[in-house]
């Protein structure tokens, strides 16, 4: 049986135990450390960055497809909202929904082209992607206002809910829907035959094609659905922080970087392990916010250690902890 | 346009392209030698161009010793991290190392960034200039600065191309990257190839950094620049393709200095990434590789 691999894990009793354990924390967090709203920022960026890093992991970790140019997703679904809302007079829930169509369009069309390449040549022209994207737009101020910062309109209220950004709950709990259906979404689709097709692809491309199944379009859904869903992250930043430029540290190589560590720390191929690295490191991050630039050359560390002794980053410690 | 802007667009596309072609050659060498996306090449530069200011201006020694103070000193930096890090990852890795050294060398670059602002802080440290003054033909001015540029560059990649072609070094080097297990059998001390190729595409990277100083000042995130063009003419030139890298390295110097001159600011790096994406799709053996040859 362990040749074949063990069939999949249903979800039997004490895993909806632990599931329902940690939606519990997370629906309760904010009540626990009510006097302090900065607990409340904190958890909003990790579960930002666990969900991307969710996205980023359904990339790499299912699909073997290289994303480089991620932040260039998180760009064009941050600013197809927030355009659409300024420009256009759309509701901005209404505009969340077009930025992550943006950026699954943008998603669908980089995958057209390049995800025939091998695997590092989709890294590099995703990479150069997204910086003709970052680029065009500081470079079309008139309509974009470019380095100047485009001011994003808050979430308009709805059933009851006031999403001016004087209250933090009502977009900590938006998220974390966006996050459970996201996550969802996700599990479904890996524990599904699409899942099973991304597997079969990623260890051996040749044969699975001469099994009658189109690597292509696989390589397609997956990379389209991660974008569309990144995409949809990336409006919500652009209603929840409310200004947005297209500086290299929010949308460039360092974002991207940020989400890969994350993805990596957390364990390629698991999806959860990203949603607890979020955490960690978001956590770590803000904790040791005194300790300035060696926070990242810890993260550096850490990412290179996880290269060298632990390719299954934190996951691989779940069975002594849980 | 003027006979007089057209030969000064020249010799400034020519000094530009040459520095290209330098980074580009090392980071080609060691794909092509080693299959590593080397992502902290730009971090290499940045080391490059502090050795530079300390031995050259803290130190007050001439400008060569700062060149060849950066080479050497890269060249130790090279084969320190393949033989501490990079080895070790090759042990364990196996189909996934493209993406798994890609990922280490990012790690590196985080790890160098950051320790360079902890220990020199954000200060830009600069060097005015190499050898000062200029040469003026007619309405064509000459830099000094940017001969030396030009010729060290020549210079270097000249050097290189004889040791690849002509050494036993280079012939062993070579070797390994064509099947590194025939070239174990034969006696070559593969690992030590390895490390040889990625302290000598180190080296390169910090002489280029210690030429440029004039133009890039030392700090946290020189590298950051260079790094994107060593790709870009990596890429034109072809993965691994030395030779390309030259050829692409000049090519986009010239096309720099024309498109500076014509093109409104901060479109010319959009074309230019357009024209690398197209090339990717297109061509993703890199403009100069014979015909129907696939990386």
């Amino acid at each position: 049986m362990s040749i074949l691999g063990s069939p999949r894990k249903g979800m039997n009793a004490s895993r909806y135990v632990k599931v329902a354990l940690v939606l519990a924390f997370l629906i309760a967090a904010p009540w626990i450390w009510q006097e302090n709203r900065f607990i409340t920022t904190i958890f909003i960026s990790a579960l930002m960055f666990g969900i991307w890093g969710v996205m980023y992991d359904l990339q790499i970790g299912y699909g073997g497809l290289i994303n480089f140019g991620f932040a260039g997703f998180i760009c064009a679904g941050a600013y197809g909202s927030a355009l659409a809302a300024h420009h256009y007079e759309i509701n901005p829930w209404l505009c969340m929904l077009i930025g992550a169509v943006a950026s699954g369009v943008l998603g669908f069309l980089t995958g057209v082209v390049t995800l025939r390449l091998r695997g590092i040549f989709v890294g590099l022209a995703t990479w150069f992607l997204a910086e003709v994207l970052r680029l065009t737009i500081s470079n079309t101020p008139v309509y974009t206002r470019g380095m100047l910062g485009l001011t994003v309109k808050p979430l308009p209220d709805v059933l009851g809910l006031n999403f001016s950004r004087a209250e933090l709950l009502p977009y900590y709990y938006l998220l974390l829907i966006l996050v459970i259906i996201i996550f969802a979404i996700a599990a479904l689709m890996v524990s599904s035959r699409i899942g099973l097709s991304f597997k079969a692809i990623r260890e051996d491309q040749l044969a699975t094609e001469t099994l009658g199944l189109s690597a292509t379009k696989y390589k397609l859904i997956n990379f389209t659905t991660a974008c569309f869903f990144t995409g949809l992250i990336g409006a919500y930043y652009a209603h929840y922080i409310g200004i947005l430029t297209p500086d290299t540290t929010e949308f460039g190589v360092p974002r991207t970087v940020e989400v890969l560590t994350v993805a990596y720390v957390g364990g390629r191929g698991t999806l959860w392990g990203s949603i607890l690295a979020g955490f960690i490191l978001i956590g770590f991050q803000e904790y040791f916010r005194q300790l300035g630039a060696w926070r990242l050359v810890m993260y550096g560390t850490l990412l290179i250690a996880v290269m060298i002794y632990a390719p299954k980053g934190l996951s691989s410690f779940k069975k002594y902890i849980w | 346009m003027e006979l007089s802007i057209f030969i000064q667009l020249i010799v400034l596309g020519l000094v530009r392209g040459s520095m290209y072609a330098l980074m580009g050659v090392g980071l080609s060498l060691i794909f092509g030698i080693m299959a590593i996306v080397n992502f902290a090449h730009g971090e290499l530069f940045m080391i490059g161009c502090y050795i530079m200011y300390f031995v050259a201006s803290m130190l007050g020694l001439p400008f060569p010793l700062g060149i060849l103070a950066a080479g050497i000193g890269l060249l130790i930096v090279g084969i320190i991290l393949e033989k501490g890090l990079i080895s070790t990852l090759r042990k364990k890795a196996g189909r996934e190392w493209l993406m798994d050294s890609f990922v280490l060398t990012i790690g590196l670059m985080v790890i160098f960034q950051n320790l360079a602002l902890i220990i020199f802080g954000s200060i830009q440290r600069g060097i005015p200039n190499l050898v000062a003054g200029q040469y003026v033909i007619g309405d064509v001015v000459f830099i000094y600065d940017h001969l030396v540029i030009l010729g060290l560059a020549l210079l270097t990649v000249g050097v290189l191309w004889y040791f690849i072609k002509n050494t036993s070094l280079g012939k062993a080097i070579r070797a390994t990257s064509q099947h590194a297990e025939a070239a174990q059998t034969l006696g070559i001390d593969v690992s030590w190839m390895y490390a040889v190729a990625f302290g000598i595409g180190a080296a390169l990277a910090g002489i280029s950094g210690a030429l440029l100083i004039t133009l890039f000042p030392a700090n946290p995130n020189a590298g950051m620049a260079p790094v994107l063009k060593s790709f870009v003419v990596v890429i034109l030139g072809g993965l691994g393709n030395i030779k390309g890298a030259i050829a692409a390295g000049i090519l986009v110097g010239l096309l720099e200095a024309y498109a500076v001159f014509f093109l409104a600011g901060g479109w010319q790096n959009v074309i230019v990434f357009s024209i690398v994406i197209a090339v990717l799709v297109f061509k993703p053996s890199g403009l100069f590789a014979p015909a129907g040859e696939r990386p």
